[in-house]
């Protein structure tokens, strides 16, 4: 089972500020928010971590039928952080394995229940206006949307 | 009867609903699901809010009703109907102060 989510990083600066009083607070551990203020880009690291909450809570969802909004019970950790960023999220006793790019203008990440297979997934990105396709027919294995961007991964 | 008279203050679930759609309506384009809003209504699935977006929707609720949100209310906080209950059930907890 695979989750995954796509950042549109322009869209984010304007479409949500997380500087705002309380925001990271209601959404991070206090670890996380120690990542977030100690990091270089302190901005990249809030899409990169809240990424990986978003692609492993699609896993969650799906396998447990839970649905809630409570982005602190997913507790992320980075593992390496060049180039590619692999990471793994924490939810009750589930683990999810991720793996992240950060580019100029996006930043995805995909997410498994499996740590070995995250080499072998395909992931598939388009521009707009290039994501108006049927791709539902090509049955990916999680599907994200944010601004410009369409994430499939299969 | 300081209690009683703010009891009566309390808002109803209209007025809550209400309330509730002004907070929304700048994180949604839905039209139409935003000028139908009720109970029934869920934030991500109907009126499409980016779930980055829902966190400001929670700081505007406790901004606006002077309440504070912990985090098992906020797990539930997915739809009209939910959250209603959650700022009710609130402004009740603070009027009982």
């Amino acid at each position: 089972m695979l989750g995954n989510d796509i950042v549109d990083l322009v869209l984010a600066k304007t479409q949500s500020n997380w500087r705002r009083k309380n925001y990271l607070h209601k959404i991070f551990t206090a670890e996380e928010q120690l990542l977030i203020t100690s990091s270089e880009n302190p901005d990249e690291m809030v899409w990169l971590l809240w990424s990986m909450k978003e692609s492993a809570y699609k896993i969650y969802n799906r396998k447990t039928g839970i649905r809630s909004f409570a982005p602190k019970s997913l507790k992320c950790s980075i593992h390496s952080n060049t180039g590619q960023t692999y990471g793994e999220v924490n939810i009750e006793d589930h683990t999810y394995f991720t793996k992240s790019d950060i580019e100029t203008s996006y930043l995805h990440t995909v997410a498994s229940a499996e740590s070995g297979n995250l080499k072998s997934i395909s992931i598939a990105i388009y521009t707009s206006p290039d994501h108006l396709f049927d791709y539902k027919s090509t049955k990916p294995g999680s599907v994200s949307h944010h601004g410009q961007y369409l994430a499939l991964v299969y | 009867m300081p209690a009683l008279s703010l009891k009566n203050t309390l808002m109803n679930k209209e007025q809550i609903i209400e309330a509730l759609k002004t907070i929304v309506e700048p994180y949604s384009e839905e039209t139409t699901a935003l000028a139908d809003i009720d109970e029934n209504t869920d934030f991500i699935n109907d009126l499409k809010i980016n779930s980055a977006n829902l966190v400001d929707i929670i700081l505007d609720i406790e901004e606006k009703f002077k309440i504070e949100i912990d985090n098992d209310s906020m797990a539930k906080m997915l739809n009209v109907k939910a959250t209603t209950e959650i700022i009710a059930e609130k402004l009740e907890a603070r009027a009982g102060q």
